[in-house]
């Protein structure tokens, strides 16, 4: 609330000066504070909160012969209907179960770098490069890798083991995907782990050692305590990055199949607003997406408040 | 109290503006184009006229209309093809964008009829030099000139059938013949029957509209383009358990479900690891794309094998591509005079030309361009509509996900028509 707070520390200054007989530079310091705040207010509302409200409005109107017309909830009962949607929705679940392994990857190379395992300069480089690359390209990359008669599971049939069809088993493919974003992003994180890694008290581990502590100790009882705020920020930026960045390897990879498995909201939006030409349902299936992400953002909010009462 | 004041005029006034909101716009504005005879500019919307093989066609469809308007320009703006609907759809919505638009023929024009002119007046004399209208025509009235035809013939490669000892121009006439056939050139060559990709969902479009005829039986056929489907009749179920037996069968090559069919299923029947493909009839995956890797002489087109007795195998073909004019253009006379262009003999020459489109004209002469085109000219006599193109965009994309549920298993064939039947009867 910037205008009640700023209108709030002008008040009395004002005033005063009105009492001193000048009214008309009065009423400029009186309104000169909304001046102030004016392009900043009236960004948000014409590029923020209209479209966020036609987006809702819409999402209550119908599509084709019922264009403009309110119809209630009925986008909505037709989205949780949509078999397609669940299960989209259900792969929004999935993601936040996989968060763990996504923040450990990174966190656990980070720690090996940190710890000067032999070529750390080299990984350092190695592990972020992927990071530089568009998801286009990488889905590409993996497209070739993973084909069914692809290196990969020739490498695979090398050491004795069946061709796994990667991207078209739908109880597979998901995990693919997520697999190769994990890959595609991880570096990242892994910077942001380094930076944590400076901060953190090396006479501790030097403690731990001297008291005979295990690697997995050190780990455990020094390392992860005394990143406890890096791990919650990469836990949050990395949700994000899951939830809203994986449109293009999806597009790129599988179309959003075999039989709808690897659907996101994301995806969803665009085939019903492109390919289904039903913006309003789309709106809908955005309004949905955005509570989840306000969802997810209160929380993220919450998350650092604490971590910072910590401190 | 002022605070709140504030924060209730915003939410208000915000509220008050979206009030009258619709998801798309219905109301008219004006377009680029201005006056019928004198200056003015048109936008054309395609993705097709950035490509070099289409580059004689707009020359030539500019010229035609240069000479009609000389003062009229003419802009075309090429869009990828993989954004092309996200991107009018956004046009739509406001209202305003092109003059012109191209359409893939079937539920992509239908679905969006309302914001086009019917185009019946303006496009009267051309009704019987063009072919494949039916695919642009939503409640008896034309909405687009087609360009190209697009079907779905089954290519095979002929020196694989050699190799195999087998006669290239006596392919076979039934479904058990066929499926022998196969079977001898897998066992000669190690090449599988059919190239499939149905990473897209898209396999089961071609496959149900290539195999349809020699399943359904003509009545059927007939009563299913007209809108009359019964989903739970024994041949419709049919098509659906051949496209399982298929593949249960290892008629189809490796991994269907992650193999794109643009273009990497017709790859695979370029390099010969394959004998037979669903192909198309437009400019991409079609004749001279073959050829240009098997040799013309080695590509051939057959009728479908008969399944069921009964049927009557056709070749399904519709319009293909057309232009389209947009509802909210100021002259729809001058911008329907540019669809004609267009679609001009001359333009559509240079388009079978260079693309190696089938063109909706039927006035061309394709006679020197090999056995595979020879083939299609001589069975457009007799083809009909293809039976995917009858149905809603909903129903293909359920479809297409059915078909790879099909393919692995984690889906009946009583289930997939019963859904297919409720999206159908939805839509």
């Amino acid at each position: 609330m910037p205008i009640g707070s700023s209108t709030l520390s002008v008040r009395p200054d004002t005033a005063r000066r009105t009492g001193n007989g000048k009214p008309r530079r009065a009423r400029a310091e009186r309104f000169a504070p909304y001046i102030l705040v004016a392009p900043a207010v009236l960004i948000i509302v014409a590029l923020r909160l209209y479209p966020l409200v036609r987006g809702v409005n819409f999402s209550f109107t119908g599509d084709g012969v019922l264009n403009g017309q309110l119809v209630g909830l009925d986008n909505y009962m037709t989205l949780f209907d949509d078999p397609l949607f669940r299960q989209a929705m259900r792969n929004v679940a999935l993601l936040v179960l996989l968060l763990p392994v996504a923040v450990a990857i990174p966190g656990l190379l980070a720690t090996f770098i940190y710890l000067r395992v032999p070529g750390h300069r080299l990984y350092r480089v190695v592990y972020f490069f992927p990071a530089v690359l568009s998801p286009v390209i990488v889905g590409a990359i993996f497209n070739l890798l993973l084909a069914y008669g692809g290196p990969f599971n020739t490498l695979l049939g090398a050491i004795g083991l069946g061709p796994v069809d990667w991207l078209g088993d739908r109880r597979v493919a998901m995990f693919t995907v997520v697999g190769v974003h994990v890959w595609a992003t991880f570096g990242m994180a892994l910077v942001v782990f380094l930076a944590g890694f400076a901060t953190l008290n090396s006479s501790l581990l030097d403690a731990a050692r001297v008291d005979g502590a295990s690697l997995a100790q050190e780990i455990w009882h020094v390392i992860i305590p005394g990143l406890a705020r890096t791990i919650q920020f990469v836990f949050v930026t990395t949700m994000i990055g899951m939830l809203t960045a994986m449109f293009g390897l999806l597009f790129v990879m599988t179309n959003g199949g075999p039989e709808g498995s690897t659907y996101l909201p994301e995806y969803y939006i665009w085939i019903q607003q492109g390919q289904m030409n039903r913006p309003a349902l789309a709106s809908a299936a955005s309004a949905v997406l955005f509570v989840v992400m306000l969802v997810v953002g209160l929380l993220q909010i919450s998350v650092l408040r604490r971590s910072g009462r910590e401190d | 109290m002022k605070q709140r004041a504030l924060w209730s005029a915003v939410v208000v006034s915000g509220l008050a503006l979206a009030g009258c909101g619709a998801a798309s716009d219905s109301g008219s504005t004006s377009g680029d184009a201005e006056g019928g005879d004198g200056e003015g500019r048109l936008v054309v919307w395609d993705w097709k006229s950035g490509d070099e093989s289409a580059a004689t066609y707009i020359e030539q469809a500019k010229a035609d209309f240069a000479e009609k308007h000389p003062n009229v320009e003419v802009e075309f703006v090429a869009q990828p093809f993989d954004q092309y609907y996200t991107l009018l759809g956004g046009a739509i919505q406001t209202g305003s964008g092109p003059d012109v638009i191209l359409f893939n023929g079937g539920g992509q024009i239908r679905d969006r009829a309302d914001s086009l002119v019917p185009l019946d007046d303006y496009l009267a004399e051309d009704q019987d030099r063009l072919a494949g209208w039916d695919a642009f025509t939503e409640d008896g009235q034309i909405y687009a000139a087609p360009v190209t035809l697009q079907g779905h013939p089954i290519y095979y490669n002929r020196a694989l059938y050699e190799q195999a000892g087998l006669d290239p121009d006596n392919p076979a006439a039934t479904w058990d013949e066929f499926v022998s056939n196969c079977e001898s050139i897998t066992d000669a060559t190690g090449a599988t029957c059919f190239a499939l990709g149905n990473q897209e969902g898209i396999g089961i479009e071609f496959f149900l509209s290539a195999l349809g005829s020699a399943v359904l039986s003509p009545q059927e056929y007939d009563d299913w383009i007209a809108g009359d489907r019964d989903w739970s009749s024994p041949n419709v179920k049919r098509i659906f358990e051949l496209w399982t037996e298929v593949d249960d069968a290892g008629l189809n090559s490796e991994a269907p479900n992650s193999t794109a069919m643009f273009n990497d299923s017709f790859a695979i029947f370029q390099s010969g690891e394959a004998s037979h493909v669903i192909g198309l009839m437009s400019d991409v995956g079609h004749w001279k794309d073959f050829s240009e890797f098997l040799g013309a002489e080695n590509v051939g087109v057959m009728q479908a094998p008969v399944v069921e007795q009964g049927a009557a195998p056709n070749l399904p073909y519709d319009g293909g591509i057309g232009y389209a004019v947009a509802e909210w253009t100021s002259d729809p006379e001058l911008a329907a005079d540019l669809v004609r262009s267009l679609t001009s003999t001359a333009a559509l020459e240079a388009f079978f030309a260079d693309a190696g489109a089938i063109a909706a004209d039927t006035t061309i002469d394709a006679s020197s361009a090999g056995p595979s085109v020879a083939t299609i000219i001589a069975e457009l006599e007799n083809g009909r509509p293809a039976l995917h193109v009858a149905l809603s965009s909903e129903t293909l994309e359920l479809m297409g996900r059915l078909s790879q549920q099909l393919l692995s298993g984690s889906a009946t064939v009583d289930e997939a028509v019963e859904q297919l039947a409720a999206s159908d009867q939805a839509g």
